[in-house]
This record gives C-alpha cells, sequence and structure tokens, in this order.
C-alpha cells in the first residue's frame, strides 16, 4: 500500500523537528529513511505509526487519511529497536497478541503464528519467553509479529543496531527476503548506510529535518545532491580536497595539484569548490598523478586502506588490493581517476 | 580471610545488639508474660497468702467443711490474749488461772470458749466474760501471711489439723502473686469473645488490604500513569497526605467530619435529619469509617510501589502494543497486569503483617466500638493488657493475645517468603572471601 506524507510536520513544544517534508513510499516499495542521529527519521516513523501526532500536513495510507486515527486503527506492523516483546509473554503469545486483541479465536491464532514462525524461520521457538533467546531470534519474533496481523505498511526502527556484525549481515537479507516475500510496504529508519544502502529500494537521506536527496542506492551514491549525501555513503568514506577554479581546472592554493573539470561545470575564475575524491577512485591506476606520504594503512582482508597526506596537507583516502610494498612513511604517487571526481560547491551543493 | 570474617562480625555487631535489645527480648518476655496469669491484682513480683472471702469460696468447692471451719472465728488461749486479759484491770487471778490451766487450748466457737471461762474458779461476771473471751479471738479471715510457712503456723496454732495436700490447696488457692500457667491460650482458643475478635481481625485485614491496598491503589497508580505528568504528580501527592499527617491529627479530621457537630450531620441537617455521631451510630458506619480511614493511608504506599513498577515497563511495550491494536483496557489487562505480580505480592505480604500490627487507627477512632464491634485482635490486647475500663489490666493473657499476633506474623512471613522464592532473590555476595 502507498504511504504518503503530505506536507508533514512536528514539533514538541517550541522545537522544530520536521517540517513541510512530502514523501511517498510507492505500494510494495522498501525505503530507507537515512541520517545522522536527530535528524526527525525516528520522528517521522513514530508519526506514521501514529504514536505521534504530527502538528501539521496529512499522512495517506492508500487513498485513506490516516492523520487523526489512533495507532489502534491504522493497521501497521513496527519493529522497535528494543524489540519491546512481553517479557511475561511466550514466543507464540508474543506473535499471536494483535490477532488476540483483536477478538481472534484461539484455534484461527495458532494457524497464523504458524505460518508467520515458519516464513521467519522461528517454528521451533514458539514455547519460550523472549528471555530465553538470543538477540537475533528476538528479532525474529519481532517481525514476526509485526507482520502477523498482514498489516498495511511495516515500519523498521533501527531494527539492527542491537544485534552482533554476523547477526546484522544475515538479519539484513532476512528482513529483505521477508519483505519480498510478502510484498509489503516497508520503511526503514536507520543512521546505518549499508544497511539503507543493502535492504531497500530506495533510500531518503535526511538532514535536520529535511529529506536532502531521495533516490536508489546505486543512483544516491553515483548521483549524489550535495557533498553531505556523497558523505553520509561509502564505506570507507570518500575525502574532500578543498581549492579554486583555475583556467577551467581545480586547483589546491600552494600546490601543484590540478584536476581538469568538464566543461559542463560553469564555475567563474577563483571560486571556491570542493572535490569530492572517493577511495576507490584514488589509485595507482588513475590519469591524475598526485604525490603524498601514507600517513595510515590497514588491512581489510581482501583490500588495503590508505591515507595518504599529500604535498599540500589535505588528506586523500585509497582502496587497492592487497599488496605489501606499502607502509606508513613511504612516499607514493598514485593517481585520481578524473570521470570518477565529484564537484561541489563550497556551500556543498553538488556542480 | 579471617580477618575480613572478623570485621564483618564486628561490623554487624551493633546492629545484633539492637536486634536482640529490642526485637528478640520483648519477643520472649511476652513469651515468658503469655505463660502466666500476671494481672494488676496479682502485680508482677511475688505475692502474699491472704485467707481472703474470694479464696475461702474457691476452697468451698473441694473442701466443704475446712472452708466453713476458716471463715469462723476461733478462740485459742495464748500469750498475747493473755497479756490483753491482763491489760483489761480485771482480776489478775483470772489471768493467771487461764495462763496455769488452759494454756494452748482452742475452742471451735465462742461459746464453748465463754464456758470455760464462766467455768474458772475466780467466776467472771458475764460482761467480764465477753469482754476476756474477745481477747482470744483469733479468725484467719483476711490475715496476710508472707510465706507458705507462716500461713501453716498460724493454721495449725489455731488447731486446723491439715493433710500435704490439703496445705497445697490452701496455699494455692490463698496466693495472691502470679503462677504459671497455660491456661491463657485455653482462654483464648476457647472464648468466644476472642472468636469475635478473631473475626473482626480478617474482616479487617481482607476489606482493607483488598479494596485500598491493592485495587484502590493500581487504579490510582495506572490512572495517574495516564495523566500528563503534572497533574500525575499532583494527584499523588494528594494521596500521599493522609499518610504524611500525624495520625492523631488525620483520624482527628474524620471525626470532624463525622461526629454530631461535624460536616456530615450539619450536611445532612439540611434534609432534615437529627445530627448524630455518624462515626459510632451503628456497628456498619463504625466499619464503614474504620476501613476508609486506614484505606485512604493504606492506597498511597501501593500506589508508589505500582507507579514506580509501571515506570520500570519499559515504554516501547506501551507503543507496541498500541500498534498491535490493544485498547487501553487491553493494554492495562495483558501488558500492565501480568507484569505487575510481583509488586503485587509484595504489597500484599506488608500490608497484611502491617494491617495485622496497626490498631492505633482505630483506637483513636472508634476505640473498638461501638461496643466491641471493631476490636481487632492488636486492639484486644491493648485493652487487655495496657488500657481498659475496668482497670484490671491482664498481662499475661494480653501477652499471650501478642504472641499469638507474633506467631500469625511469623508464619505468614514464611508462607510469603517461599511465594516470593527468596532464595533466588538474595544473589551471593560478589566479593569473595
Amino acid at each position: 500500500m502507498r504511504v504518503l506524507l503530505d506536507n508533514f510536520s512536528k514539533s514538541f513544544g517550541t522545537t522544530k523537528v520536521i517540517e513541510n517534508m512530502t514523501l511517498e513510499v510507492g505500494h510494495g516499495e522498501m525505503l530507507a529513511l537515512l541520517g545522522p542521529s536527530g535528524c526527525g527519521k525516528s520522528t517521522t516513523l513514530f508519526a506514521i505509526c501514529g504514536i505521534h501526532r504530527p502538528t501539521g500536513g496529512r499522512i495517506l495510507f492508500g487513498d485513506r487519511d490516516v492523520t487523526d486515527l489512533p495507532s489502534q486503527a491504522r493497521n501497521i506492523g513496527v519493529v522497535f529497536q528494543s524489540y519491546a516483546l512481553y517479557p511475561h509473554m511466550t514466543v507464540a503469545e508474543n506473535i499471536g497478541f494483535p490477532l488476540k486483541v483483536k477478538g481472534m479465536p484461539g484455534e484461527d491464532i495458532r494457524k497464523e503464528v504458524d505460518r508467520i514462525s515458519g516464513l521467519v524461520h522461528i517454528g521451533n521457538l514458539l514455547g519460550r519467553r523472549p528471555a530465553e533467546l538470543s538477540g537475533g531470534q528476538q528479532q525474529r519474533v519481532a517481525l514476526a509479529r509485526a507482520l502477523v496481523r498482514k498489516p498495511d505498511v511495516l515500519l523498521l526502527d533501527e531494527p539492527l543496531a542491537n544485534l552482533d556484525a554476523k547477526l546484522r549481515l544475515e538479519m539484513r537479507s532476512e528482513i529483505r527476503r521477508i519483505q519480498r516475500e510478502t510484498g509489503i510496504t516497508a520503511i526503514l529508519v536507520t543512521h546505518d548506510q549499508v544497511e539503507a544502502m543493502s535492504m531497500c529500494d530506495r533510500i531518503a537521506i535526511m538532514k535536520e529535518g529535511e529529506i536532502v536527496q531521495i533516490a536508489t542506492p546505486a543512483e544516491m551514491y553515483n548521483d549524489p545532491r550535495t557533498a553531505f549525501v556523497a558523505g553520509f555513503l561509502g564505506n570507507p568514506p570518500i575525502t574532500f580536497l578543498r581549492g579554486v577554479m583555475a583556467n577551467g581546472a581545480f586547483a589546491i592554493p600552494d600546490s601543484e595539484i590540478r584536476v581538469p573539470l568538464p566543461v559542463s561545470i560553469a564555475a567563474s575564475e577563483g571560486t571556491k569548490l570542493m572535490l569530492g575524491v572517493r577511495p576507490e577512485h584514488f589509485t595507482p591506476a588513475g590519469d591524475i598523478a598526485v604525490s603524498g606520504k601514507v600517513t595510515f594503512a590497514e588491512t581489510q582482508g581482501r583490500e588495503n586502506l590508505y591515507d595518504v597526506s599529500l604535498d599540500g596537507g589535505p588528506l586523500l583516502r585509497s582502496i587497492q588490493p592487497v599488496r605489501h610494498d606499502v607502509n606508513i612513511g613511504d612516499a607514493v604517487t598514485w593517481a585520481i581517476d578524473s570521470k570518477g571526481v565529484l564537484v561541489f560547491a563550497d556551500d556543498g551543493r553538488r556542480l | 580471610m579471617k580477618s575480613s570474617r572478623m570485621l564483618g562480625l564486628i561490623m554487624i555487631a551493633p546492629a545484633a545488639i539492637m536486634i536482640l535489645l529490642f526485637f528478640l527480648m520483648p519477643v520472649v518476655l511476652t513469651g515468658v508474660f503469655s505463660m502466666t496469669n500476671m494481672t494488676t491484682a496479682t502485680g508482677i513480683s511475688g505475692g502474699a497468702y491472704q485467707i481472703a472471702p474470694h479464696s475461702l469460696n474457691d476452697l468451698k468447692s473441694t473442701m466443704p467443711d475446712i472452708a466453713e471451719q476458716m471463715s469462723q472465728p476461733r478462740y485459742t488461749i495464748d500469750e498475747t490474749g493473755l497479756k490483753a486479759v491482763e491489760g483489761l484491770g480485771l482480776d489478775a487471778g483470772i489471768a493467771t488461772e487461764l495462763r496455769a490451766k488452759h494454756m494452748g487450748e482452742v475452742f471451735k466457737t465462742r461459746r464453748e470458749a465463754e464456758r470455760m471461762i464462766k467455768g474458772l474458779d475466780q467466776g467472771p461476771s458475764t460482761t467480764q466474760v465477753k469482754q476476756i473471751s474477745e481477747q482470744f479471738n483469733r479468725s484467719v479471715v483476711n490475715s496476710r501471711f508472707s510465706s507458705r510457712q507462716e500461713l501453716f503456723t498460724a493454721l495449725d496454732t489455731l488447731g486446723f489439723k491439715l493433710t500435704d495436700a490439703q496445705k497445697d490447696s490452701i496455699a494455692e488457692a490463698t496466693y495472691t502473686g502470679w503462677n504459671w500457667t497455660t491456661e491463657n491460650f485455653s482462654r483464648i482458643v476457647s472464648s468466644p469473645d476472642m472468636a469475635r475478635v478473631l473475626f473482626n481481625t480478617l474482616l479487617y485485614v481482607a476489606l482493607v488490604l483488598v479494596l485500598f491496598n491493592t485495587t484502590y491503589a493500581m487504579l490510582l497508580a495506572i490512572w495517574t500513569h495516564y495523566m500528563p505528568a503534572a497533574p500525575a504528580t499532583i494527584f499523588r501527592s494528594i494521596w500521599l497526605l493522609p499518610r504524611i499527617t500525624p495520625v492523631v491529627i488525620y483520624v482527628l479530621m474524620w471525626k470532624w467530619l463525622a461526629w454530631d457537630t461535624g460536616f456530615i450531620s450539619v450536611l445532612m441537617g439540611k434534609f432534615g435529619y437529627p445530627p448524630k455521631n455518624y462515626l459510632l451510630d451503628n456497628a456498619y458506619n463504625a466499619w464503614l469509617f474504620v476501613i476508609l480511614i486506614n484505606g485512604f493511608i493504606g492506597a498511597s504506599m501501593g500506589m508508589l510501589v505500582f507507579s514506580s513498577a509501571l515506570k520500570a515497563i519499559p515504554k516501547s511495550q506501551f507503543f507496541a502494543s498500541e500498534v498491535d491494536g490493544a485498547s487501553r483496557w487491553q493494554q492495562i489487562r495483558y501488558i500492565i497486569l501480568p507484569q505487575m505480580r510481583w509488586p503485587i505480592l509484595f504489597v500484599t505480604c506488608y500490608q497484611t503483617l502491617s494491617l495485622l500490627a496497626s490498631f492505633n487507627e482505630i483506637l483513636l477512632s472508634t476505640r473498638g466500638g461501638p461496643g466491641k464491634a471493631t476490636e481487632v485482635w492488636s486492639l484486644a490486647a491493648y485493652h487487655t493488657a495496657l488500657n481498659n475500663y475496668a482497670g484490671n489490666l491482664e498481662y499475661g493473657l494480653g501477652a499471650a493475645m501478642a504472641l499469638v499476633l507474633v506467631v500469625i506474623g511469623i508464619v505468614l512471613s514464611l508462607f510469603y517468603l517461599r511465594i516470593f522464592n527468596y532464595g533466588t532473590l538474595v544473589s551471593r555476595p560478589l566479593i569473595e572471601d
């Protein structure tokens, strides 16, 4: 079911958290609300749940206006960061709770619980209590409870934040699989760009209560609208060089470094610019040679990550297949791939 | 290792001494008193032997003849009497003759004694005979002896020839001090008054506990939980007032409300009802007030315990149950109440024990009245042992009643600790020695 936030605003007392936000999530789509802490992503999610009432605008599920409906009347499933399982109920009772409060007969509840627990692979845990489950199992129970009533929308509030790294990888693909199998519209709130990119059809990246860009993960990675988006996506993160426009090229004052810019970039001579260089675009294979000293080296098994301090002082990051000939302190001359660079105006706007 | 163990003992010593002095000792003394028949009449130190009319009454059932004889005066010719006769200023020969011929004789009746005196050689006149016989009148009734031996000597002198068994029963009947006895407990078990008091106690504890200390306290906690913070705080503070007001003033305010020139009387007067003391008007009213007075005090504790337990339930569970579709009632029924099991148990245990032991509110309001309608066990023990209208305080019986209460309390505590699974609540110390 389509979800539409139409000019949605939310403030707490005099603190305005969200102002006039419009966001549409398509039917069966999984969308990530991505942003740093305090950007308003959880507030948005809670407003969609009905836990927070909007101070302005409308919320629509399909064509139904749910703005003034309480949570109970919205038919949504929510997975909370802490899972919020009921400690005094067994797994089966937890999952069946949304059906029980609806007044469904016990026999039907049992059938539905069996069906959904099969889907999330916890059929063998139904008799246990939440305290007897591992984090990943609790996560699955929370997911099953959110899905059992066949909600119109599934909302996930940092669902993986409390899991250890390996489980996080596993649950990432599990949640995506379950969302695909059920075809449910889902909204994922996260501050982790890897989660957002790997799980979702589209990402809405938020900053200070506003959506900066909505796009598919690949689009957003390759074509970020601002330096903030470019900086938020990608691991290891992008590095920025500060410089000016000089003779159609990007130049760092007091240094030899010149990066020719495409003609489409219209900036007058002397304009301050930022050049974003992702680590995979600064390797021995590029076309604009740059010299510097390795100040940090980290092996990640398959790849190595290097920080290179350039002559003028700025830092570039490079990721390359594992090699053993470069150590901290070595002088290197690697090259920037001019086709991969992202050019931003001084205020962060992409040019 | 050893020194740390010693240190622990030393540090706990003051508390241990306090417990011994102020808790264990009173309990032991109560136990000791409960096995005696101490009253105001017997005193708490030893007693004397006094052949009082009531002791003769007691003796009548077992040895009617001796009791009858003891109640009558006897005439014994003894040195004391002779000296008195000499002092009468009669013919000196009379005393001399009596001393020579009749010393140590005992006459069972006045007539026998006077016949003997008339028969004296000196031949005293009839008036003199009466005067003389009076000097030898030796009644044991109302005389006091500080020991058994004195009592028996006196009886012996008066010519009572008694067996050892008879002596024992007389000593027992005439002893004014206290005795060791288990009679208190049999009295408690068999007395219909005690059964009534026990019933009152159960009624009092059950009603206050169920209506106010748990149910109403839970309602308050849930109401305030769903209220905005500021009114909730005000509401809670109001319900704390009965608890923090000094109990005498608090009960006095209830009395102002209820007595015949009080608020209720004035209000009902507007509708034409004559003023009366609503508190003590009848047993039902007295019970209503007793339960309200105690309930309003007791509700606040449950409210605080339940409120904090409610706060301990993560907010996300409330959010989750709301999005799961639970109405507020379902939220209370399925999310809140099941997680309140331990606080409810705790409040139940604690308040049962404190209600069993508390009687000050009842004492200050109804004094157990009207009649003995609101007399509960602890108040009855107080009235028996420490303060009653008749003035004969039965320390022994009162102590026995208190002991019964202590035993009930200990049994209940053990029972509750078992429910609480106390052993698992107390974890092993983290620091090993």
